[in-house]
């Protein structure tokens, strides 16, 4: 049991770690920035740009710190890039090894096909727990760096709530894994399928009428940068999140149980 | 009970025909050559005896375990070796890494004297691998967990003849010590060498299946003779004389009949050399497969 987890799992370290010290340079960045930026009329620099637009940056509240890295950082970078990312590592989880003939000596494991799969997956929680704790605690002390405030719990809550939105990116890749004949079109369509779930719901989300669409994106399931300002957040949400994954999940391990390799 | 029971077994891709109702078994300790000519259907044939694909219609058991049933399966497999055609390992890992994961899951006892025997550079990352290394390594990991039964698919291609000859000795020992071993092949020399039996795969349908010896009998010998002009023409003249090729002062030709209406035929004319043997395989293949798809270039580039 976990053999497969374990060997997984040690394989995206490297990967992991490099990501870790990216995204912590891109999180000092934004925060020495933020130094820069204060004072600055904040408002009247964007009062001309489309709602949707602003939405979808979450660059209403530029002013605070809270805010700046909310739209900064959280509501672009990790919704939409490790959205992305996951769903892309999702997408190549059975893909690659279809393709490059690693599937043939993996198919003859004594271990179901359930099991191998789940276990693959359960691999990707690396990336995910470690980039959260790593960046969460640069950030952090960053923040402390330069002598302003954020309140520990709120970034705790902004990054511990994305796990189920992870969860469902990573989920949805699989999919696209298990159905695709090539590795390179399931990564494609993953890459695309999260973009347009996160621009479709920032377009309308503010559209009265049509609005209701949105909740058929997972972006729309976590908002950083409200949890970040004043730690609020809706718990529901993170229910459908992890509903979604698991009803997604549960379809690509029936779809990897009855395909061939 | 057969280590392998194949009852009519099919595989298309669609409209495209992988295999088409092939019957044959294999039991315990014989090693079975299955040899046919790339596209043959041999890889379609185990990958759907290994569960990796499931048969259109047909069935099939593998050491007692229906192929069909996902958890009766996994308990034969962990008494089952394979060795793709296509390896695919992480080119990033080490020999050592991959053969640990293997481990984890199936085993290693005899990891160890496999590695004397085979010697795939282990310490380093599979990126930097030669094929025969890779094939090496993929040798390893198929007996390491000592298997009941051992399915190699083309396992040959790739090596070095001194490492084809020691894995054919490998084979063979193995096979006294009782293990199962199914073998794809479009290599006849190897074939000949190695199986007790075999099945000739054309088109994803079996077309024979012999014992190797019956095979080697019933086609005949070959039988190169220098002689004269008359005599040339009185043997190309008798019963079961087939494929005669004409040389200078001499001929070749496969002789099917009985032997004393040979020699006496030989005896009434000026011989100055004789030579009676067994065909080669590439021979007898051509009976099956005709001239155009003859596999003997295939065969002389590997052999």
């Amino acid at each position: 049991m976990f053999e497969t987890a374990r060997f997984e799992g040690k394989r995206r370290v490297r990967g992991t770690a490099i990501l870790s010290v990216g995204l912590s340079l891109y999180a000092a960045f934004i925060v020495w920035y933020f130094t820069v930026w204060e004072g600055a009329e904040v408002e009247e620099l964007f009062q001309d740009m489309p709602p949707a637009m602003i939405e979808a940056f979450g660059i209403a509240e530029l002013g605070s710190i809270e805010g700046f890295l909310g739209g900064q950082i959280y509501t672009f970078l990790w919704l939409l890039g490790l959205g992305i990312y996951f769903a892309y590592a999702g997408a190549g989880l059975v893909a690659n090894d279809i393709e490059k003939g690693r599937m043939d000596l993996l198919g003859v494991f004594p271990i179901s096909r359930t099991q191998l799969l789940s276990e693959k997956f359960a691999a990707l929680l690396v990336p995910m727990v470690v980039l959260n704790l790593v960046v969460s605690a640069v950030v952090y002390v960053l923040v402390i760096a330069i002598g302003e405030s954020i309140g520990p719990t709120h970034l705790f809550m902004a990054h511990a709530l994305s796990l189920p939105y992870f969860l469902v990116c990573a989920a949805l890749g699989v999919i696209l894994s298990v159905v695709a004949t090539r590795a390179t079109i399931a990564e494609r369509a993953a890459i695309g399928l999260i973009f347009l779930l996160w621009l479709g719901e920032s377009v309308v989300s503010g559209s009265g009428e049509y609005s209701w669409l949105a909740y058929l994106s997972p972006t729309y399931y976590y908002e950083p940068t409200p949890v970040l300002i004043d730690g609020s957040y809706e718990p529901v949400h993170s229910l459908v999140l992890f509903g979604i994954f698991f009803g997604l999940l549960v379809v690509g391990l029936v779809l990897f149980k009855r395909r061939d390799f | 009970m057969a280590t392998i029971d194949v009852e009519d077994l099919t595989k298309y891709y669609g409209d495209v025909r992988g295999i088409d109702g092939l019957s044959f078994t294999v039991d315990a300790g014989e090693v079975f050559g299955f040899l046919g000519p790339n596209g043959a259907g041999k890889t379609t044939a185990i990958r759907t005896l290994l569960g990796l694909q499931s048969p259109t219609s047909g069935s099939a058991t593998v050491l007692g375990a229906d192929i069909r049933d996902e958890s009766a399966l996994l308990e034969a497999k962990r008494k089952i070796g394979y060795l793709p055609d296509h390896l695919g390992f992480h080119e990033e890992l080490t020999g050592t890494q991959i053969l640990d994961y293997h481990a984890s899951i199936k085993g290693d006892e005899r990891r160890s004297e496999l590695l004397e025997l085979f010697t795939p550079p282990v310490e380093r990352a599979v990126r930097g691998y030669s094929s025969g290394n890779k094939r090496m390594l993929g040798i390893i990991q198929a007996f390491m967990h000592d298997p009941d039964l051992v399915i190699l698919d083309e396992p040959t291609s790739g090596l070095d003849p001194l490492k084809q000859e020691r894995f054919h000795e490998f084979l063979r020992e193995e096979r006294d010590r009782g293990t199962t071993i199914f073998f794809s092949s479009h290599i006849l020399s190897e074939v000949r060498q190695i199986c007790d039996r075999v099945g000739i795969l054309r088109d994803g349908r079996l077309v024979e299946l012999e014992e190797i010896e019956t095979l080697l009998n019933r086609s005949g010998k070959r039988v190169q003779v220098q002689t004269t002009t008359d005599g040339r023409e009185a043997l190309a003249a008798l019963d079961g004389v087939i494929d005669v090729y004409e040389f200078d002062n001499g001929m070749q030709f496969i002789y099917t009949g009985d032997y004393n209406t040979l020699f006496r035929a030989l005896s009434e004319h000026d011989i100055h050399e004789a030579d009676i043997s067994e065909p080669p395989l590439e021979d007898i293949f051509l009976h099956y497969y005709g001239e155009e798809t003859a596999p003997n270039a295939e065969a002389s580039a590997d052999v």
